[in-house]
């Protein structure tokens, strides 16, 4: 082999180290933005008002608009360094899935009815990465679609009152029929975090310090919380329920 | 554990004894017109019956041709790795009393087939050690009249757990990715790589590793579905091997 080749061969794992490392922080990134983004919207709850003070304020002190610009950017890094590993055949995908289905269910076999004894290892992951590409592509459609309202109600006064995010405006948008859009948003966006933050864990190592199954406990506690929140935010959005804490605010002047 | 759970219940009882259904991948590739099919089989279950006296049964009483390879019956040759029911184990550690009343037997796949349930894991193996190139390098010429050198107790148990491997290539019949890309070193080369990396007298130094790991068809080829170390007959600590690597080949990075 000359020094050539050696190069080529280190520069290449240089590459793929840099592309792996983009695509982990990236999905990272993103997963601790929507816990961030949940309590955002979920001012809500604290009715129209609290909605809008907080928003109002966020644009004020310019956090609101280079956040959105950076978000849409960090959006599109990780869906094309992520995407990277989606086998581009459908010949190859059947074969996953068909692998992914069979390790789950044969996983999840008792010989014994109504004994909690399991002659074979639990696995669901590899079925959970299959539903990892589904929901990270049907986030790529809808977020995108979400991304460009809310990029317009940031940057433009072209709904609403005035430039910047308005109570009034979400409302009317999920309210007037985009909720279940945003449902569907809401389920993928959870789901796609809580499995990849999982994911992201045991591959580097995180699990060194805590078991697999700790690791798998905490993202199921902190999946089932952030939806939580989130159903209810969306609840509210889409007029169903009044906000339960826009009373704390009433009394403010 | 209740280990042999429904075996004992079946005992307890006094039940007649189960019969069982087994579905066999059948394809013999010597013969040219020939073409893959499943084929049926039905027998009594008997007590503590595994899958390598439950097939020794059907080659014994039903059809002689039937194909597969078993060698040590303890699970440690490595030989009788089979899908059961979609799931990559092995035939010798595989209780039928474990399994539902229908048992489907494929061999593995990634693997040559050879026959039936028989498949060349040999070749594969062969191919992924030269490429990993899994023996010791030398850093000097081998003296024999001089003392060995001694290592530390953990890491010698270190290379121990890694060389636990028994080839049997459950691992990777069960990886999505090695399933797809046969350059894939997969999760037995990944430990195999492992093993050689912890070695001091191995003198191949960290930027040496990085090309070989750091590449799809190195560590970052894994997509982290897991099933590897779910379904090693060994229970090898497969997450630990690949987050080892991860790590390194970040180091080897960023260390200069």
């Amino acid at each position: 082999m000359t020094d050539d080749t050696l190069n080529v061969r280190a520069e290449e794992a240089r590459s793929q180290l840099v592309y792996e490392l983009i695509s982990g922080a990236s999905g990272l990134c993103l997963a601790v933005f929507m816990w961030g983004h949940m309590v955002l919207v979920g001012s809500i709850l604290f009715g129209a008002r609290g909605f809008d003070w907080l928003a109002g304020g966020l644009e004020d002190y310019y956090i609101a608009q280079p956040t959105v610009i950076f978000i849409i950017v960090l959006f599109l890094v990780h869906a094309v360094f992520a995407s990277r590993k989606i086998p581009a055949q459908l010949r190859e995908r059947k074969q996953m899935i068909r692998l992914a289905r069979d390790l789950r269910e044969s996983g999840s076999s008792r010989p014994v009815p109504g004994s909690d004894y399991v002659p074979f290892r639990p696995h669901v992951e590899s079925m959970l990465w299959i539903w990892q590409v589904r929901t990270g592509m049907v986030i790529l459609v809808l977020g995108s679609f979400h991304l460009v309202l809310l990029g317009l109600d940031v940057f433009t006064p072209m709904f609403g009152m005035h430039r910047g995010i308005e109570s009034a405006t979400t409302l009317a948008r999920v309210s007037g029929g985009l909720w279940p859009l945003y449902a569907v948003l809401l389920l993928c966006v959870e789901f796609h975090a809580g499995v990849g933050l999982y994911r992201l864990a045991v591959k580097w190592g995180v699990g060194a310090r805590l078991s697999r199954a700790a690791l798998w406990k905490i993202e199921h506690v902190l999946f089932w919380i952030i939806l939580g929140l989130g159903i209810l935010t969306l609840v509210v959005l889409a007029g169903w329920l009044d906000p339960p804490l826009a009373f704390l605010l009433e009394a403010a002047p | 554990m209740e280990r042999l759970g429904s075996q004992a219940m079946t005992e307890k009882t006094n039940t007649p004894p189960r019969r069982l259904r087994f579905e066999i991948f059948r394809f013999n590739p010597e013969v040219p017109e020939s073409t893959p099919y499943m084929q049926s089989f039905e027998i009594d279950e008997t007590p503590y019956m595994s899958l390598f006296i439950a097939l020794n049964e059907i080659r014994e009483r039903q059809d002689p041709s039937l194909q597969f390879d078993f060698s040590c019956r303890s699970a440690i040759c490595g030989s009788c790795g089979m899908m059961v029911n979609g799931r990559p184990a092995l035939g010798c550690r595989t209780l039928t009393a474990d399994l539902p009343d229908t048992i489907r037997l494929h061999p593995l796949p990634v693997f040559k087939l050879i026959g039936d349930l028989s498949v060349d894991t040999g070749t594969w193996f062969r191919e992924m050690a030269e490429q990993t190139e899994a023996w010791i390098h030398a850093r000097e010429a081998f003296d024999p009249d001089a003392q060995e050198e001694r290592m530390d107790d953990d890491l010698a148990e270190q290379i121990y757990e890694r060389d636990r491997c028994i080839e049997c290539g459950c691992c990777i019949a069960s990886c999505g990715v090695a399933n797809i890309n046969p350059d894939f070193v997969a999760p037995a080369g990944l430990n195999r790589i492992a093993r050689f990396m912890m070695d001091p007298r191995d003198s191949r130094d960290a930027t040496d590793w990085f090309e070989v790991v750091s590449n799809d068809n190195g560590v970052f080829g894994c997509l982290g579905m897991m099933a590897c170390h779910d379904i090693c007959p060994k229970e090898l600590p497969l997450l630990d091997v690949y987050a080892y690597l991860r790590r390194k080949a970040l180091a080897a990075r960023f260390s200069g």
